[in-house]
């Protein structure tokens, strides 16, 4: 292959033979990987069909939707507890993450240590997988929606923090000096000409983030948060498929009005900037 | 009351921008400093309140016989010091999103506490000031408005209200009339121009004309030095050796 480059090196040679040799070497690798992983998965359409007429019975065993199970009032209470460790976790988060953000943001003149620091720990929670940070807190914590907000409010501050930092980077620097020059210190600098300039941008990715963190939630709920995500395990554990369906039903309609009202009250808030 | 005594400033390239630029400023004094753009108004202002530190160089304010260094200050120290400094910049430097109340607010932030202002605990007091530094500049009217809906010539006369609200005994102002049409020009130096009785006022401006309508006295820098400290009513042949080739004038 080497042998070959070095031979059609010549100028102006980019034609097919050229580009052919050129992707060879990451063609060659890509293949290599793909092929390795589907042997290593196990993949085979056999198993697929197979497994089919489970998922036929399954279906049959759903239908119709055990709605009574509604009746009792303990999935609404457990959808109120999703609701609340996903509020309360995206809350805590947006406030840990806009004070790391402070540190971290390149424009507030902060020691290069500092942030450095800061930009660090919010890289290492990016680093650390949601599954492996639940597993953690359920062992220090226990089991139940604490732990799970605890986790929502820690695994938000990787991502919010830097969206965060992003938006104190860009924010208009004149005002930042104009108070300064009347003698005001940094953290009055921070509430008075930083804050009111990064509020909206802070709103809008705090309520995206809420979309995010209900389905962390439900998804905490099968591994020990609980909340109506561990009723949907259970379910699901003792064959009860029916009821599983109508729990399934209530997680849709949950997901579906919360993303719809996160929207709406993020237009809002981005919508009136626009205007004005 | 102001002593500015041989500020040099190197650009990051290492070309001298001011060299040795020295001036005393009395209160009462309206002056108005001139020079062709680039020649470092700007940054003569900003070296005044510490914003930009000279290379060399020092700026002594002198309150009440308590002469005080600006340059080398930090913190808190400095903090005390630019609380007796107005400035009014170049373009508008009101935080958009703020009312303009609380813009103008925010001129006292140097006196107010940190725990107070971050609890939002200006007092009635207080309040009331503003409002009146508001009227001072006729636009009262607009306080509950948020910044960013004001014209140009409004947020540049609620800058003024902010700077009165600071009670400050120097003023500084970077181009105070950019971008304004020539009534609203009018209207915003009419309001500045007596302040004077209180402290001094060092303005930058682009017109030699408003220079010698409302200034006590003209500075003019060229190639990083003064060229001319004077009577505000300048002659055409010194304009011509400011802003263009003429041959070099005495200063006045």
């Amino acid at each position: 292959m080497s042998g070959k480059t070095s031979a059609t090196t010549g100028q102006g040679d980019w034609g097919y033979q050229r580009y052919f040799q050129r992707h060879l070497l990451t063609g060659t690798v890509f293949l290599l990987i793909l092929g390795w992983s589907v042997v290593d998965l196990g993949i085979s359409p056999q198993l697929f069909l197979s497994g089919l007429p489970h998922f036929f019975n399954l279906v049959r065993e759903m239908f119709p939707p055990n709605w009574e199970v509604l009746a009792s009032g303990k999935v609404l209470w457990s959808v109120l507890e999703t609701l609340s460790m996903a509020f309360v976790g995206t809350f805590l988060g947006a406030i840990l993450s806009f004070l790391l953000a402070l540190f971290a943001a390149n424009n507030l003149a902060l020691s290069k240590m500092v942030r450095e620091t800061a930009r660090g720990i919010m890289a290492a929670e990016r680093a650390l997988p949601t599954l492996v940070l639940i597993l953690l807190l359920v062992v220090m914590i226990g089991l139940g929606p604490f732990s799970g907000m605890i986790c929502i409010a820690i695994g938000s501050v990787g991502s919010l923090g830097k969206l965060f930092a992003e938006a104190i980077e860009t924010v208009d620097p004149k005002p930042i000096e104009s108070l300064e020059s009347v003698g005001a210190n940094k953290i009055q600098v921070i509430r008075f000409a930083v804050l009111p300039q990064v509020l909206p941008s802070l709103i809008a990715n705090t309520l995206y983030r809420f979309d995010i963190n209900l389905r962390v939630a439900l998804f905490l709920g099968v591994v020990g948060g609980g909340g109506i995500g561990f009723d949907l395990h259970l379910a699901m554990s003792l064959f009860k498929y029916a009821d599983a369906l109508a729990i399934t039903a209530v997680i849709f309609i949950m997901v579906w009005l919360a993303e719809k009202i996160s929207d709406y009250l993020r237009k809002m808030v981005i919508g009136r900037e626009v205007l004005q | 009351m102001l002593a500015v005594k041989g500020i040099t400033k190197k650009l990051p390239d290492g070309r001298l921008l001011l060299r040795e630029i020295s001036f005393e400023a009395k209160k009462g004094e309206f002056i108005g400093i001139l020079g062709e753009s680039g020649v470092g108004k700007t940054v003569l202002l900003r070296c005044i309140n510490g914003l930009t530190t000279p290379d060399s160089g020092e700026v002594i304010l002198n309150e009440d016989g308590n002469p005080q260094k600006i340059n080398g200050k930090k913190g808190q120290e400095l903090r005390r010091i630019r609380r007796r400094i107005g400035m009014i910049f170049q373009g508008s430097i009101l935080v958009k999103r703020l009312s303009v109340l609380e813009n103008v607010l925010t001129g006292g932030l140097g006196r107010i506490s940190t725990m107070r202002s971050l609890l939002y605990g200006f007092t009635d007091k207080e309040v009331q000031a503003a409002l009146s530094a508001l009227e001072k500049v006729g636009v009262k009217h607009l306080a509950g408005r948020r910044a960013e809906t004001l014209s140009g010539g409004e947020m540049q006369r609620v800058a003024i209200a902010r700077a009165l609200f600071q009670e400050p005994c120097l003023l500084l102002a970077d181009e105070p009339v950019a971008n304004l049409d020539p009534k609203n020009t009018e209207v915003v130096l009419d309001y500045l121009k007596p302040l004077t009785k209180e402290m001094a006022i060092i303005a930058v401006f682009h017109a030699p004309e408003l220079v010698s309508r409302y200034c006590t006295r003209a500075i003019a820098i060229k190639d990083g030095t003064v060229v001319y400290d004077g009577s505000p009513h300048l002659s055409s042949s010194v304009l011509e050796y400011i802003y263009g080739t003429g041959p070099a004038v005495k200063s006045a």
